[in-house]
């Protein structure tokens, strides 16, 4: 077939115009010499040869302009961050632009990757120096400088809290939907339970997992893991007993049997870093991250009473239904 | 404790010393590596950021080695992926920066006694009674007043109630390593918590160093 579009548009134009040509030579023939003894009959194949022509013609433009049509809707794809480049081969003349474009998505996600981990860097080389800070604080403080070591300790807890949820929200915003991401629950919610036994290893905990084996979401690891982290470690804080991660109605529901959230609180807890109850570290800021990344998928966290007592927590998130390789599945 | 960061370093050492513990400082893994195979730790406090080797690795390489000292990352790494890695390659603990020393001290003990096989922070012997988490001692419900070497001595023994510990195991388990060690004064800890407990509870097993027990069973 034709490979440019340039010879594309020579064809449709001259097909276009001899159609029309004929048309007018048609006509004009009608007019000078049957016009007084006018006989449609003897018409009727010159005229259909005429019209097919031209639609012919329409028809080749249609078809050439075709690819542009498919760019649009790639490019939404790329938008949307289903995917990361153009993908497929072009008309000879838009192929180098195709090209220029993937070359222009890469230096960008290069670039974006560039500035996560300048900011991870940043955030974590402050952090040490934050230890410091709170060690001094406390120095301060048995050297009787109350105030100041209230003081310092306050603000060194407001930049961790700035600098852990900016840090979420970065690495969430750079990787937010990329759309062949692929995580799976199952083994993802059972390290997590593993982690969480061992840090709450003091409180003889139940931590409860059922995840089905197959159940995978569009969503990176890591944003999975900080999400699910984030609920179950928030349900183990504050269960007496007994923490439960189960699926249900296409989402992850975390109940626990601790003292729950009041109702007028629990959106205010969903807000960027509100802390319910200063006197547990880093409380809310956990949610407001899981909050605000699920939105970043497309997914949503919902707060309410929990059936064993306490808070129960409901995380939505796009499902992949994306058929799993054979040789994956075989392992 | 394996951290690269001297100043945090010298502060840690100083809290968990004055929490009564005897704290050998690596700045890097290679360091920490050589200490962990010729000295046995009750506990690890390991950061994941180190120059050379990274914690992450040493503690993978420790665990693959057959190590079982219970061990804490203590880092500014702090998303969940992060943590179930650290947990996953044989951490027991995990904290992130910037931390209180008094959780620390907290984790760090509760470490300590769940290794030996302890639940609870109260540790008892017959009428013995010492309480790790606030350094109370007591016998028959009577308080008794003890300094931190001698503290150090008795916890020592019971955690390891009915064993018997060497003098150079206790010299290693209260002294740091570049301190100033002397075997006698072992020797002078053991004599004067003996006076301060009344009774028998401390035993010298001839040769072989000291185990602590029950004064009202017969020794072997």
């Amino acid at each position: 077939m034709l490979r440019s579009l340039r010879s594309r548009l020579i064809l449709a134009s001259v097909l276009w115009t001899g159609g029309l040509l004929m048309a007018l030579h048609i006509f004009s023939m009608v007019a000078i010499h049957h016009l007084p003894r006018f006989r449609p009959g003897q018409l009727g194949v010159p005229v259909s040869i005429a019209i097919a022509v031209m639609c012919a013609g329409v028809v080749v433009l249609w078809f050439s302009l075709k690819p542009f049509r498919r760019l649009r809707g790639t490019l939404a794809a790329v938008r949307a961050g289903r995917d990361r480049q153009i993908a497929g081969s072009y008309p000879t003349e838009v192929q180098p632009l195709i090209d220029d474009l993937n070359t222009l998505l890469a230096d960008r996600e290069k670039a974006v990757q560039r500035a996560l981990t300048t900011a991870g860097d940043l955030a974590h080389g402050l952090k040490t120096p934050l230890a410091l800070l709170r060690q001094e604080s406390e120095r301060a403080e048995v050297s009787g400088h109350l105030e100041i070591a209230e003081n310092l300790a306050q603000q060194v807890d407001r930049m961790t809290r700035q600098i852990d949820y900016q840090l979420a929200r970065a690495r969430a915003a750079a990787s937010g939907g990329s759309g062949n991401a692929r995580c799976g629950a199952h083994e993802s919610a059972h390290a997590l339970a593993r982690t969480l036994s061992k840090l709450y290893a003091g409180r003889a905990l139940n931590i409860v997992v059922e995840i089905p084996a197959d159940l995978h979401f569009r969503v990176q690891r890591e944003d999975f893991d900080e999400m699910l982290g984030n609920l179950l470690d928030n349900a183990c804080k504050w269960a007496r007993t007994e923490v439960r991660l189960h699926y249900a109605e296409s989402a992850l529901i975390t109940d626990d049997d601790g003292p729950g959230i009041p109702e007028d609180l629990r959106t205010a807890v969903l807000a960027r870093g509100v802390r319910i109850d200063q006197a547990a570290p880093g409380t809310g800021l956990g949610l407001a991250i899981v909050h605000e990344l699920a939105d970043l998928y497309g997914g949503s966290l919902q707060l309410c009473a929990s059936p064993s007592g306490g808070l129960r927590a409901i995380l939505r998130l796009p499902v992949s239904d994306t058929p799993q390789p054979l040789g994956s599945r075989a392992k | 404790m394996v951290e690269d960061e001297a100043l945090l370093s010298r502060q840690l050492a100083k809290g968990l010393s004055d929490g009564g513990y005897a704290v050998d400082c690596a700045a890097e893994g290679e360091q920490a590596d050589v200490l962990v195979s010729t000295e046995l730790y009750d506990t690890i406090v390991l950061d994941l950021g180190l120059p050379k080797i990274d914690g992450l690795s040493l503690l993978r390489r420790w665990r693959a080695a057959g190590l079982t000292t219970p061990i804490l990352i203590l880092t500014a790494r702090g998303s969940w992926h992060e943590k179930v890695q650290g947990i996953d390659g044989g951490a027991d603990d995990y904290m992130v920066k910037p931390f209180r020393i008094e959780e620390l001290l907290a984790r760090v003990r509760a470490l300590i006694r769940r290794t030996s096989g302890f639940a609870s922070p109260e540790l008892q012997c017959a009428g013995l009674a010492l309480n790790t988490a606030t350094a109370h001692v007591s016998v028959e419900g009577l308080p008794i007043k003890l300094t931190s070497h001698e503290f150090r001595v008795l916890s020592y023994l019971m955690h390891r109630q009915g064993k018997i510990v060497s003098r150079s195991e206790l010299i290693d388990h209260i002294y740091a390593q570049d301190a100033d060690r002397d075997s006698n004064t072992v020797e002078v800890f053991i004599v004067r918590l003996r006076r301060k407990l009344g009774m028998p509870f401390i035993e010298t097993v001839r040769g072989l160093g000291y185990r602590l027990r029950d004064p009202a069973q017969p020794g072997e």
